[in-house]
């Protein structure tokens, strides 16, 4: 009889941690072969993540440009747990560092979430054209909806647009009818697959002279997740 | 006040089965929420509940429970086998158990489909996330009738009729005289 409740007690833990062990295997093996792609098509090193880079590449970021610590966000507007970061982790990041000048954030797009997400991102880019690219992040973020229901189609995206104020609508829709920045959005995709980034939210804390030392975050993380890799990255250039 | 099923009674008044609950309940409760993103062992090890993952978290504490609770009452049953319960109620209880768990681990784990199916993996990931309450609520209640399954099972096999038609026996309750 206590052979049959060890047996079941294994079976449940086997099945458990199988599954974790399974899912965790499916990624990586999934991520080495996106890797070798990417490292064949371009070899991505380091300095892709220094601070001037990023913003060389026209990706939108809020901070002092001088901050020592840069996080990269790769995000995409119809993910929920990119809204929960929005809503609960990042306001705490701003408060605590990003206005203190000690970390710059810079956003990449990774639109996996859904089939309109792609249309998302381009209109968010085109609306940094006319730097209100956080402003439309944020409109984009407090008003998502179930993913590819229709509340990011073209015409719901226009009408966001159309709600920031000193936004030049002919402009963007210009922008965002010739989808402009689909091939930059694209790289940006490239770039987050040969960092393993296949899940939104994902993050990379790096040091922004050099885009050295990279730590990763994964997932819609609580504020003290974040905290701790600052803190330590503070702490070590303080040395 | 409200009282507590026998059957609940009887099984979990033997700390074993308490135990044995336990030690199902809680790697499936981990593995939820790290699948929710409200556990997290990298950089730290941390939980975390956000206000929009509240119903999500109560509902997957429900279902868990069941299934530890349906585990170890599968067990108590195996273990009293004399009392000539059918062996197919660790099947359905069980099994319903664990498809019904599968299943609201699915609708966390959808999240990862997308990066392993391409398309077909947006399109499932997409259902399994608008349907995530309803799947988790539907798992409670596969668990509640499997529980109820159990509970059956166990209460019913105590029940004696002492009906004079049924008392299939030829012997007498003796009389005082014959003592």
């Amino acid at each position: 009889m206590i052979v049959n409740i060890l047996s079941a007690l294994v079976v449940m833990t086997a099945f458990v941690f199988g599954t974790l062990l399974l899912f965790s295997h499916a990624d990586s093996s999934f991520e080495y072969k996106m890797l070798v792609m990417a490292q064949t098509a371009e070899s991505i090193g380091s300095s892709s993540f220094t601070l001037s880079n990023l913003i060389e590449q026209g990706s939108p970021y809020i901070g002092n440009l001088s901050a020592p610590i840069t996080i990269v966000d790769f995000s995409d507007f119809q993910c929920h747990l990119c809204a929960r970061h929005v809503k609960n982790t990042e306001p705490l990041i701003n408060e605590t560092y990003i206005q203190t000048g000690q970390v710059a954030l810079v956003f990449k797009h990774l639109p996996n979430r859904g089939f309109d997400s792609m249309g998302a991102h381009i209109a968010a880019q085109c609306a940094n054209d006319q730097g209100k690219f956080w402003q439309f992040y944020k409109l984009l973020y407090e008003n998502q909806q179930a993913i590819d229901s229709g509340w990011v189609s073209k015409d719901n995206l226009k009408k966001f647009a159309s709600q920031i104020p000193g936004l030049e609508k002919e402009q963007f829709n210009t922008c965002f009818d010739s989808q402009t920045y689909k091939e930059s959005i694209d790289n940006d995709v490239i770039l987050a697959h040969s960092q393993g980034f296949f899940d939104t939210p994902s993050f990379i804390v790096v040091d922004s002279t050099d885009g050295s030392d990279p730590e990763i975050i994964r997932g819609a993380q609580p504020f003290p997740a974040f905290q701790s890799v600052i803190e330590k990255k503070l702490d070590e250039l303080k040395k | 006040m409200i009282s507590l099923p026998l059957s609940v009674k009887v099984v979990f008044s033997i700390p074993t089965y308490i135990l044995i609950a336990a030690a199902v309940a809680i790697p499936f409760w981990i593995l939820f929420n790290a699948f929710d993103q409200l556990i997290f062992f990298d950089p730290i090890w941390i939980f975390y509940l956000p206000e929009d993952a509240i119903t999500g978290f109560i509902l997957t504490t429900i279902v868990t429970i069941l299934i530890g609770m349906l585990v170890s009452m599968n067990i108590y049953v195996i273990r009293h086998s004399k009392l000539k319960i059918s062996r197919g109620s660790l099947f359905s209880g069980s099994s319903l158990s664990i498809i019904s768990g599968v299943c609201s681990s699915c609708s966390s784990v959808g999240f990862l489909l997308i990066s392993t199916f391409g398309s077909i993996g947006i399109i499932a990931s997409n259902l399994l996330t608008i349907y995530q309450i309803p799947l988790r609520i539907i798992s409670a209640a596969i668990l509640f009738f499997a529980l109820y399954y159990i509970h059956k099972r166990i209460v019913q096999s105590c029940v004696m009729d002492f009906s004079a038609n049924n008392m299939k026996t030829d012997q007498k309750y003796p009389e005082k005289s014959d003592i």
